[in-house]
């Protein structure tokens, strides 16, 4: 074969381009929102599953599979997905894919983050993240944001349906707006304006709907609750008058009970954190309006 | 040498004309440094064979069993490099080696060409650093025909990602023959290959299935041929609901080889088949704790002047978070030639600092 059959063939395996994109999203409220954006003209799935916690996913080979043909990958970076998402993205041998190229996208470093860590980083601090709490998605106002750069995102990979991409954002974005506005309503008639949950992945769906989380059942990030913290929580709680406890469905539920028989007037509600975090929550509309009816006391 | 020099052409052109950019962006503080880690493993143990003399590499009593060092960082945006150093007691003393130094390509599809010195992919265990392991030390086939530290040459390798709708992948490496218990070839121009192909299936979304052959060859040091094959066979759960409680691991690796002309150094006897059989279950019982079990026998085929070996290994493990671990180990062997068993127990302890380590499956 001599050089110019073989340039032939890199260049024509090169411009086989999919009719569809295809993307890889890390998690399945990135998917559904890459769906609302991309309609018909993406096809989209997610590596880690709504009941999963996204810190600790397992860089299995088929996502490497899934990865090697992805025309774009949407993580949430800061951190979020640092113990297997580079694994993957090497085993994907995809270079569209690696970060710096268009076919990468980490949406966290286009938002502004909360509980980003000032001072000295000690890993005594438990498993903290440098660049900010990396649970952005659970904020309604932020999953417009996000959707806006992906449709910015998809526009560069396909220019032609920018102006459909851009749109379908703004649909999006607009209707988790008006939404949030209801939710808010129905929120401040609950009259709760704290609550305790497990580890600090609600911190933006509670920061917007202004509930203060005064205490986690978590000593520190990633360490799991000791039987003396629980009751520490429990004591602040009654100091405090909460009466609310938001388990994320990801971690051991038994923790319920030992809440209730330290002190059996707290409401314990194990709460989806993600789409398809839940049968019922097939988007990110089900999963906040699952989230409001667990403060509601309704779910 | 006209092909040759067009394929090295083509491939050049391609891992340079790629705009990839670097794998890990700068992050703020840490500047162009590399991703920095130290992990180190010791051990406090009691062994019915382990000698009670501290100049021997492993005895009983607390032991440093190695501190590895690791550099990682992108070159440039068509390169990646990883340096790896250990220290480890040997006789009484500390030594310091260069493990792993190799680069790696980021911008090639389909393909990962990797240069260095780096631990043959041979099998499931031979990769696997110390800190790694499922239990305390590798399989019995494993140190007697590689060696504790494993099959770890320099050379050349180029890992395929084959287009088939599961997860099969191919890796060919051409690499030095230095191993001493497989190969000492007698000239260092001689190059030993290396096949390993390796398949995952998704028997559901919380269970995989792996199965791996690999075979290499090359000039020993009696200047004839030593081979070596092995298949491995790994089941992996981790339930879709509750996986941050729950998974099991299960591996079973066979190695096979044939040294020709091979004469045992000790005994001065023919020693040309050597292989032996693994099979270990990993349970993970919550979030923090684990327990295992390995069954081995060592001298499948039983060739003198090596008498089989059966061992069984048990283990159960307390990791406070993803950077520290406490294990406590029992193991019991006996040599079918032997009147009595070996016992063994020891509580190793294994420390991770510095830069998030990226999991392997």
């Amino acid at each position: 074969m001599n050089m110019k059959k073989i340039f032939a063939l890199i260049l024509l395996l090169g411009n086989l381009a999919h009719a569809k994109l295809m993307v890889v999203a890390t998690t399945t409220d990135l998917s559904s929102i890459a769906k609302e954006v991309g309609g018909n003209l993406i096809e989209v799935e997610s590596i880690a599953k709504g009941t999963q916690d996204p810190h600790f996913i397992e860089a299995k080979p088929s996502f490497m599979l899934r990865s090697a043909h992805a025309d774009l990958l949407i993580s949430v970076g800061l951190d979020l997905e640092i113990g297997w998402l580079p694994n993957i993205i090497r085993g994907a041998r995809n270079p569209k894919i690696n970060p710096g190229n268009d076919g990468f996208l980490e949406i966290g470093e286009s938002l502004q983050t909360l509980e980003k860590p000032t001072g000295d980083l000690s890993r005594a601090q438990g498993d903290v993240h440098p660049q900010g709490n990396p649970h952005v998605t659970l904020d309604p106002i932020r999953a417009g944001q996000i959707a806006m750069i992906i449709a910015e995102r998809l526009a560069k990979l396909n220019p032609e349906n920018a102006a459909l991409f851009q749109k379908n954002g703004q649909i999006f974005s607009d209707r988790l707006k008006s939404k949030t506005e209801l939710w808010k309503k129905r929120i401040i008639a609950t009259g709760i304006s704290k609550v305790v949950t497990y580890h600090k992945t609600l911190t933006y769906f509670l920061d917007r709907f202004a509930i203060q989380n005064a205490a986690i059942l978590e000593p520190k990030p990633g360490i799991p609750p000791t039987s003396g913290h629980i009751l520490d929580v429990t004591q602040i709680m009654k100091k405090q008058n909460i009466k609310l406890v938001l388990i994320e469905n990801y971690f051991d539920p038994s923790i319920v009970k030992k809440i209730q028989s330290i002190d059996p007037g707290v409401r314990s509600e194990i709460v989806p954190v993600s789409v398809d975090g839940e049968k019922a929550i097939g988007n990110l509309d089900e999963l906040y309006e699952t989230l409001v009816q667990a403060v509601e006391g309704k779910k | 040498m006209k092909n040759f020099t067009i394929l090295v052409f083509t491939i050049s052109g391609m891992i340079f004309a790629n705009s990839a950019r670097s794998q890990t962006a700068a992050r703020s503080g840490k500047g162009m440094n590399p991703d920095m880690s130290v992990n180190f493993m010791g051990v406090f143990q009691q062994g019915s064979a382990l000698s009670n003399d501290r100049l021997e590499g492993d005895h009983n009593g607390f032991n440093f069993n190695e501190a590895e060092l690791q550099f990682t960082s992108d070159v440039d945006p068509y390169l990646r490099a990883t340096a790896l150093f250990a220290v480890a007691a040997e006789a009484g003393e500390f030594a310091f080696e260069a493990e792993e130094v190799y680069m790696e390509t980021l911008s090639l599809p389909s393909v990962t060409l990797k240069l260095g010195k780096f631990k043959s992919s041979f099998g499931k265990q031979n990769i696997l650093h110390p800190h790694a392991y499922s239990f305390f030390e590798v399989p019995l086939i494993n140190a007697a025909l590689l060696g504790d530290e494993g099959l770890n040459e320099m050379g050349v390798s180029a890992a395929l990602l084959l287009p088939f709708s599961w997860f099969s992948e191919l890796t060919l490496q051409s690499q030095t023959l230095s191993n001493e218990s497989l190969f000492n070839s007698a000239k260092s121009n001689q190059l030993g290959w290396l096949a390993r192909l390796n398949n995952l299936w998704d028997l559901n979304d919380s269970t995989t299935v792996a199965f791996g052959i690999s075979g290499l060859s090359g000039k020993n040091q009696f200047n004839r041929q030593s081979s070596a094959w092995g298949a491995d066979l790994t089941l992996k759960w981790r339930p879709e609901v509750g996986g941050k409680y729950r998974s099991i691991a299960w591996t079973t690796e066979y190695i096979g080889s044939f040294r020709d002309n091979w004469i045992d150094a000790e005994t001065s006897q023919s020693f040309e088949k050597l292989g032996g059989l693994s099979s270990g279950f990993n349970f993970q019982l919550d979030q923090r704790w684990s327990t295992g079990l390995r069954l081995e026998r060592l001298g499948i085929p039983n060739i003198a002047p090596v008498n089989a070996i059966n061992k069984i290994s048990a283990i159960i493990g307390f990791f406070p978070s993803e950077f520290s671990g406490f294990r406590l180990q029992y193991a019991y062997s006996k040599n079918e030639s032997a009147s009595k068993a070996d016992h063994y127990a020891g509580l190793q302890y294994n420390i991770s600092i510095g830069a998030h380590p990226a999991h392997v499956y």
